[in-house]
């Protein structure tokens, strides 16, 4: 009897154990309450660059990578839009673009036929300061897609043609691009604070595309696409001695001609709020870009620069995002960037708002921008925004192709190693002294201030800024409206 | 019996041993085929598979969680809440705040993103290699606790609902694309609901519904959780054990029953668009199943006739013919079942036919005629640097482990996996092309208003 009854109470404390056990009453492990902490950050071992120019000038990078079957290339050419002659902006995108169009014995279709047959892609970019050639494809090709490059570069035909399928095919690429309100906002922020500037035949419109021929071309070509005004980073499972032999073997003959670069002057920064307004009609939101040059000719200045942009507005826990979509609720998004160029740099922020909430939306932001000038950061901001772009650059360099990428960017603006291995090194220096005394030399005031939006929606809610200019689609100005003139 | 009989008989016995010799020899002698990039397997005592894969190029770590339910798993009247749960998990658990997960990844410079598709939902995040536990313990939190309220279920519902209006009015060749996959998927409703959901099912479900659905499926057992990058892996899987282990096994999931093919019948439907700007068709065919050995000659298929500007359809109808604007399309795998699909867009409905007869002469071509070697090795080393595209990355690497694992494939079958679509001949490609690109053709006309 008595053995019973233990019996009975084992197995009812048994079922109790079970019982807190399998219910949420039975306490979760410590360790769950709260993040656990970082282990030290491990050391970024960034691959070696090793460099080699070629007789005739062509400077060669070559990063040795083993583990794929991949190669990347990227040829820079050291002549961009800026490059294009007064009168004939676009011309350096149909210089670059014509390259694969057809080369002695090869007609475009054969060319397209070899890329992919080779596994490969091949395209170009054209930036203000340079033109960039990519071209990635299996390693088993290495040969012959370097070959095929260096006949890209040596034997273009430049058949008329292929120079009219050409421009059209730019003609509507840049009217389907004017069909997106953040590529015309930017378009314009870049016209404006580019007026007077050679940077200005960036911003061209589909309209001058007819003004080019081929004699244009060829006249580009055989000034700009020389040996020595060129770098070609190649990335893969390649040293640099056979890197050079076969580069060599295939690009020793392209012949290289003295060229001297003139120094650009940066822009003159934007001195005072200039409102401009691109009137797109039948478009529900708001698209706010408003930025300034920031003349900086010291590559160490960006380093401070990028951290208060993070903190500004790198991120979705930025001051600008957690400010204009969290706290106020207007814009959908927020965020700021740094646009690098050769000489200088452009700082701007750009947002996604409410049409009867832009005027708000604009006054915030240049709010949030003026308090980054007149009080420190908190260190905990600035090591948060440190954290961010130390964890953020590995990623930006994973596959072949973006570590050719970023090589061929420090190479093209001449950012030097402070950007390559340094980098890390650099960004850790900061300091909310640093970022304060940054933030002060070069503040980003006076901005000019781009809304782009249906002035039907919009006009009535921006009638508080002393003078705005309203512009149509391709920039050009169609009215100045001041205050009080709003009806 | 002869001597001549027992010679006869011991040639025959010492010929037959050379055969089996010679069969298995060269076997044994052959090394076993390495991935293409090392990991190892684990599976914890709640039934948790983990994948880890060790890689220290870059001091980066890229974790996956992926769930093996999709939209195909919702009952009627309840489609949409995959997608759903996918946006709750973002919302908070035990210990986790609502979008803190997000905010703690943003703070490192860390990416994540979610998926949900029709067979699985994978949450997955790249961020400093010295963050994996921190990462680990997000991910675990909402596993094991996620925080399912009323409110949060009726603030998410609200947002997708806003989104499915959104896309409604704005997306042309939307409503388009859902009816082709009304009529190319079998019948059984599961297959043919967008994986978003629908209007009047999203305001139907309740928190309630939410947590069965979480509970049923978002479980260890139901699970796989693969990392990829600069770890050691022992000091990972022990942490791993740490967060993932004591989270309780759940009931297994009921298998859903797959629906086969049903053969349908060739059928050509019109619709009118009332947001498509010009008209055009889709166009499909049901093709052999994923884990089928034709799977291999259709995706090399799919690649002679889509992929690249110098593709036979792009050549023929953009480059050539001139006869459409646009041309797209591939195959698309739900679970057991693969289409190849083709969508075109064309400046008026005499171009839309034109296209129509001009893929289908393609196909014929594909039926008879063998592909030349130059254009098979073309095709195929597209195919193969797409596939090495795949594991470039440190989450190339993740995602490929766990859809691998849950696909249901082995994952030895990744070592071999690429050499079976490269080993694809051109016989097999005629072969396939006449099985799968005759029947079961289904054609939907976009008209505009």
């Amino acid at each position: 009897m008595k053995r019973g009854k233990h019996l009975k109470a084992a197995l009812f404390f048994l079922l109790m154990i079970l019982f807190v056990w399998e219910s949420p009453l039975f306490p979760q492990e410590r360790f769950r309450k709260s993040p656990p902490n970082p282990e030290p950050l491990s050391a970024l071992k960034l691959p070696a660059i090793d460099s080699y120019t070629l007789t005739n000038g062509l400077a060669l990078s070559v990063i040795q990578q083993d583990n794929l079957p991949v190669i990347s290339l990227k040829m820079i050419i050291f002549a961009g839009e800026s490059h294009s002659p007064e009168n004939l902006p676009g011309l350096a995108k149909l210089t670059a673009k014509m390259l694969s169009r057809g080369v002695s014995y090869l007609s475009f279709s054969k060319i397209e036929e070899r890329i992919e047959s080779f596994g490969g892609n091949f395209s170009v970019t054209i930036y203000p300061d340079y033109t960039l050639l990519s071209f990635t494809f299996l390693e088993d090709y290495l040969e012959k897609g370097i070959e095929l490059l260096s006949r890209m570069l040596l034997q273009p035909t430049f058949f008329r043609r292929e120079i009219v399928n050409v421009k059209r095919s730019m003609y509507y690429d840049l009217i389907r691009e004017y069909e997106d309100p953040e590529f015309i906002a930017k378009r314009q922020l870049h016209r404006l604070l580019f007026s007077g500037h050679n940077y200005i035949k960036s911003t061209y419109n589909e309209d001058v595309i007819k003004n080019l021929s081929q004699k244009d071309i060829v006249s580009f070509f055989q000034k700009y696409y020389r040996p020595n005004n060129a770098h070609l980073v190649l990335t893969g499972n390649l040293n640099l001695p056979t890197a050079s032999r076969k580069v060599s073997r295939y690009f020793r003959n392209w012949r290289r001609r003295e060229l001297k670069h003139a120094f650009v002057p940066p822009p003159n920064p934007n001195t005072k709020l200039r409102i401009c307004l691109v009137d797109i009609r039948g478009i529900n939101d708001a698209w706010i870009y408003m930025g300034n040059v920031i003349s900086t000719l010291d590559r160490q200045e960006i380093f401070p620069l990028l951290v208060l942009n993070q903190v500004l507005g790198g991120t979705r826990i930025s001051r600008l995002f957690m400010n204009l979509r969290e706290s106020k609720e207007y814009a959908y998004w927020a965020f700021s960037e740094v646009e690098f160029f050769k000489n200088f740099n452009v700082f701007f922020v750009k947002a996604k708002v409410r049409p009867e909430v832009t005027y708000s939306s604009v006054m915030e932001i240049l709010a949030e921008t003026k308090k980054i000038t007149e009080k420190k950061i908190p260190s905990f901001e600035i090591e948060q925004a440190k954290s961010f772009l130390i964890g953020n650059f590995p990623l930006d360099i994973q596959t072949f192709d973006n570590l050719s990428a970023a090589v061929s960017e420090i190479k093209a603006l001449n950012l030097g190693k402070e950007h390559w291995e340094k980098y890390y090194d650099n960004i850790m220096l900061i300091n909310s002294e640093k970022a304060f005394k940054m933030a002060r030399t070069y503040p980003p005031l006076s901005p000019v201030v781009v809304i782009v939006g249906d002035s039907h929606k919009i006009i009535d809610h921006i009638q508080e800024f002393t003078e705005i200019e309203i512009y149509n689609r391709k920039g050009i100005l169609r009215q100045t409206i001041k205050k009080g003139e709003i009806k | 019996m002869t001597e001549h009989s027992g010679i006869k008989k011991g040639f025959i016995a010492l010929t037959l041993l050379l055969y089996i010799l010679a069969g298995i020899l060269p076997s044994q002698t052959q090394e076993k085929k390495e991935p293409p990039f090392p990991f190892s397997e684990y599976q914890l005592s709640n039934g948790l598979k983990v994948i880890i894969s060790e890689d220290n190029s870059l001091p980066l770590v890229s974790v996956v969680v992926a769930y093996n339910v999709g939209s195909i798993y919702e009952q009627a009247g309840k489609f949409g809440l995959a997608h759903l749960l996918e946006r709750l998990m973002f919302q908070g658990s035990e210990n986790v705040r609502p979008m803190q997960h997000i905010s703690l990844i943003d703070k490192v410079g860390g990416i994540l993103n979610a998926t949900t598709t029709e067979d699985k939902t994978i949450f997955q995040q790249t961020v400093s290699s010295n963050q994996l536990a921190r990462i680990l313990w997000l991910e675990s939190d909402r596993m094991r606790s996620l925080q399912i309220t009323q409110s949060n279920v009726e603030q998410a519902k609200g947002t997708i609902l806003e989104e499915i209006r959104h896309r409604k009015a704005t997306e042309p060749y939307r409503e388009s694309y859902l009816i082709f996959d009304q009529l190319l998927y079998p019948d059984t409703p599961p297959y043919i609901h967008p994986v978003i959901g629908e209007e009047a099912d999203m305001r139907n479900i309740t928190a309630d519904d939410v947590k069965k659905f979480y509970s049923d499926f978002y479980i260890p057992n139901n699970a796989v959780l693969s990392i990829a990058g600069n770890i050691d892996k022992k000091k990972a899987i022990s942490e791993v054990r740490k967060y993932f282990e004591t989270i309780p096994k759940g009931k297994e999931p009921h298998p859903i029953p797959l629906p086969e093919d049903s053969k349908k019948t060739p059928i050509v439907v019109p619709i009118t668009d009332s947001l498509a700007p010009s008209p055009g068709f889709h166009l499909g065919y049901e093709i052999a199943h994923p884990s089928s050995n034709d799977f291999y000659a259709m995706k090399i298929i799919e690649y002679i006739l889509l992929r690249g500007k110098t593709s036979r359809l792009y050549n023929r109808l953009i480059k050539k013919d001139g006869t459409a604007l646009y041309i797209s399309g591939g195959i698309e795998k739900k679970k057991n079942l693969a289409r190849l699909k083709i969508f075109v867009i064309n400046n008026n409905e005499i171009m839309a036919g034109r296209s129509k007869r001009a893929i289908f002469s393609e196909i014929n071509k594909l039926r008879s005629r063998q592909i030349s070697t130059e254009e098979l090795i073309k095709v195929k080393n597209m195919f193969k640097m797409d596939y090495i595209n795949q594991y470039t990355t440190s989450l190339g690497k993740a995602l490929l482990l766990a859809e691998t694992f849950l696909s249901k494939k082995s994952l030895d079958a990744l070592s071999t996996e690429l050499d079976k679509y490269l080993a694809v001949t051109s016989y097999n490609i005629i072969r396939a092309t006449n099985k799968y690109l005759i029947k079961g053709r289904i054609i939907l006309d976009i008209k505009i208003r």
